[in-house]
């Protein structure tokens, strides 16, 4: 035990005294995760739970302003900001550019009129919606769908109100034929492998991501330290002083393990903590610890196994490191890391799952993103577990066979 | 005392070792001298329990290496030619993680260590990384982690490679203290015959995988002296094994 712990205290030595891997397993996917989450905040949107922030100036004194205004609560998708109604044009966009505002909506003053069709105005459009021109076609449909449901909404609403009397004679219930509240579409999200209730969004999406790609380059400093000891002739020293097989390869899974759990932890906080601070929306975490420790576990065993597998094949520190790092992108670009999952063709969401690190982030957005548990990461674990036995396994051969361990 | 006896190994069906018979005396130094590729580090490999032998026989101190590896091997230690050490740690971490490896603990472990620093002279940089080192100083910590666990017998091959005259010396006279006081058994690798001169008590030769001399220095002095002019060892070396080339062996 004594032995192990000091094994395990040189390896963590030789970590946090690599400031390349320092970099690469910790400095890469903070930044990726600030970068993407941010970037690609807009992209994500909506589809998830962010909001994009309409300005808004109510220039109506109606009643029906303000029942519109209120129905506007309901869009989860955008938050309207009401700024002064006297507010000039110009003043609006210049609001609406300072403060990087992708719409603002204008109630004209003839917007009671227009939807009780009566009184100055009641031909007029009652509604303007400025556009900022980076925002793209969709999202323009999709805000303009939405006001327009709720102008047609409280059109009819108010048409039913002024037939009130017709109704009553008729024996009409009015209530029955008021708008649905709701919408009677149900929308679910369908992908190769399975049903998605939900889209992640940027930051649920870079934070499994960029944490799978980054636990995986636990290459770099497996192989540096694996190589030179080889190199060096220190893994002939060790077996000289009867160091066992066994030890060895549990020493360097040991503080890697504990490496990647660090990881975790770091890209958590930055996904929950740094990247709403910085204006994205915050990670959330789901309800099952058991789902995301046994996830984790089984993306750090799959990746430490691969790079002991590649440190063993390789000849060179730049060998391992070279290999290593392109099969680490061909991976996450070919399992959703890079670009996700959902956007992909048919084809490729086949293809992606041949990556281990698709099954990674695949658990991992079980978890964060679904509310999923143990049962729901259990086939992922179980396969990131076998494919790391199959590499330990080729490792332990590879050795045996090179007669150096 | 070593013995081995009958000893072949092969790679790839290509034999390195070809019956090598061979007695180390208990408490001397022995000169292993040969061309690249004779078999040296192979014989040393055996001896350490690096590699398996093929056939043949090995003894030490009257343990069998089939049978008791271990125990061998916890009496030995072997100092490799490259710096077998971790150049990121400071030589005292370097030193402290091989003497727990060794089974030190506690005041047993510092009073080797504190010994290891004060052989190697490294009191000055020990709590330096070692990749800030010298070639003397970094050859000084390889030959000090070999010492950590009072070794009865140490293997050291070519310890003084790369290193300045100072150091060589340094190297030397330790080696020959530790084999005074400590009566530590050594095998010794070099290609410099002015060192096995100086510090081996016998000298065997190798050549293409075989010993084909052995005997006491002072016996193969006198052979190179009357075979090729008084004290001209590196003469009768090459007399015996040839002028071919070895290195693309």
């Amino acid at each position: 035990m004594i032995k192990l712990l000091h094994i395990l205290k040189k390896e963590f030595l030789l970590i946090i005294r690599d400031i390349h891997a320092v970099a690469v397993l910790f400095i890469m996917p903070a930044v990726f995760i600030m970068i993407m989450s941010l970037a690609m905040r807009d992209l994500f949107e909506l589809h998830g739970t962010v909001a994009i922030d309409v300005l808004a100036v109510n220039q109506d004194a109606g009643k029906k302003a303000d029942a519109f205004l209120k129905s506007l609560e309901e869009l989860s998708t955008f938050r309207f900001r009401f700024i002064e109604k006297n507010t000039d044009m110009e003043n609006i966009r210049e609001q609406m550019l300072s403060r990087d505002y992708k719409f603002a909506l204008i109630i004209r003053e003839n917007f009671s009129a227009f939807v009780d069709k009566k009184g100055k105005g009641k031909d007029e459009r009652p509604l303007e919606l400025l556009v900022n021109p980076t925002v793209n076609v969709q999202t323009q449909m999709v805000l303009k769908s939405a006001l327009d449901g709720k102008l047609t909404k409280l059109r009819w609403d108010a048409f039913i109100d002024r037939i009130d009397r017709l109704l009553a004679v008729a024996g009409i219930d009015k209530k029955k034929l008021k708008a649905d509240e709701e919408s009677p579409i149900q929308v679910n999200y369908i992908h190769k492998g399975g049903r998605y209730d939900k889209i992640p969004s940027a930051v649920q999406q870079s934070v499994p991501a960029w944490l799978v790609f980054s636990m995986f380059f636990i290459i770099i400093p497996i192989s540096n330290t694996f190589i030179s000891e080889r190199g060096q002739g220190t893994l002939m020293r060790l077996k000289s002083m009867n160091v066992s097989r066994a030890y060895l390869i549990f020493g360097k899974m040991v503080p890697y393990f504990i490496i990647n759990a660090i990881q975790v932890i770091i890209m958590i906080a930055i996904g929950m903590y740094v990247v709403p601070f910085c204006g994205g929306t915050a990670l959330t975490l789901g309800e099952s610890l058991g789902g995301l420790v046994l996830i984790a576990a089984a993306v750090s065993f799959c990746a430490i196994s691969m790079a002991l597998f590649i440190a063993s094949a390789a000849r060179t520190t730049e060998q391992a490191t070279t290999i290593g790092g392109v099969l680490n992108i061909i991976f996450g670009a070919l399992g959703g890391l890079m670009i996700p999952k959902f956007v992909m063709p048919g084809v490729m969401q086949d293809i992606a799952d041949i990556s281990p690190m698709s099954w990674g982030l695949e658990g991992f957005l079980d978890i964060f993103l679904r509310n999923g548990g143990i049962s729901d990461v259990l086939s992922k674990s179980l396969a990131l577990f076998v494919f790391g036995f199959m590499m330990l396994t080729l490792t332990t051969i590879l050795l045996w066979k090179q007669k150096e361990v | 005392m070593i013995e081995i006896k009958h000893l072949y190994k092969s790679y790839d069906k290509k034999p390195v070792l070809k019956d090598v018979n061979l007695t180390v005396r208990r408490g001397s130094v022995m000169g292993l001298l040969g061309p690249n590729g004779a078999g040296k580090t192979t014989l040393i490999s055996i001896l350490t329990g690096i590699i398996n032998k093929d056939s043949g026989s090995v003894t030490v101190d009257g343990l069998n290496l089939d049978r008791e590896l271990r125990t061998i091997q916890s009496k030995c230690s072997y100092v490799p030619q490259s710096f077998a050490f971790y150049p990121r740690l400071t030589a005292r971490e370097n030193l402290e993680y091989f003497g727990a490896l060794w089974g030190l603990r506690g005041r047993k472990l510092k009073e080797r260590m504190d010994f290891c620093i004060d052989i190697g002279s490294m009191q000055s940089f020990v709590d330096k990384r070692a990749e800030k080192f010298s070639g003397g100083m970094k050859r000084r910590l390889n030959l000090a982690i070999g010492l950590l666990h009072d070794p009865e017998i140490v293997y050291l091959d070519e310890p003084t490679v790369g290193v300045d005259t100072q150091s060589r010396g340094y190297i030397l006279a330790t080696i020959k203290k530790i084999n005074r006081e400590r009566r530590a058994t050594m095998i010794y690798t070099s290609h410099y015959m002015d060192e096995i001169e100086q510090v081996a008590d016998d000298i065997a030769v190798m050549n293409e995988g075989t010993i084909i001399v052995h005997d006491d220095t002072q016996a193969i002095l006198s052979r190179a002296g009357a075979t090729c002019g008084p004290g001209n060892l590196e003469e009768l070396f090459l007399k015996l094994t040839g002028t071919r080339l070895r290195d693309e062996e």
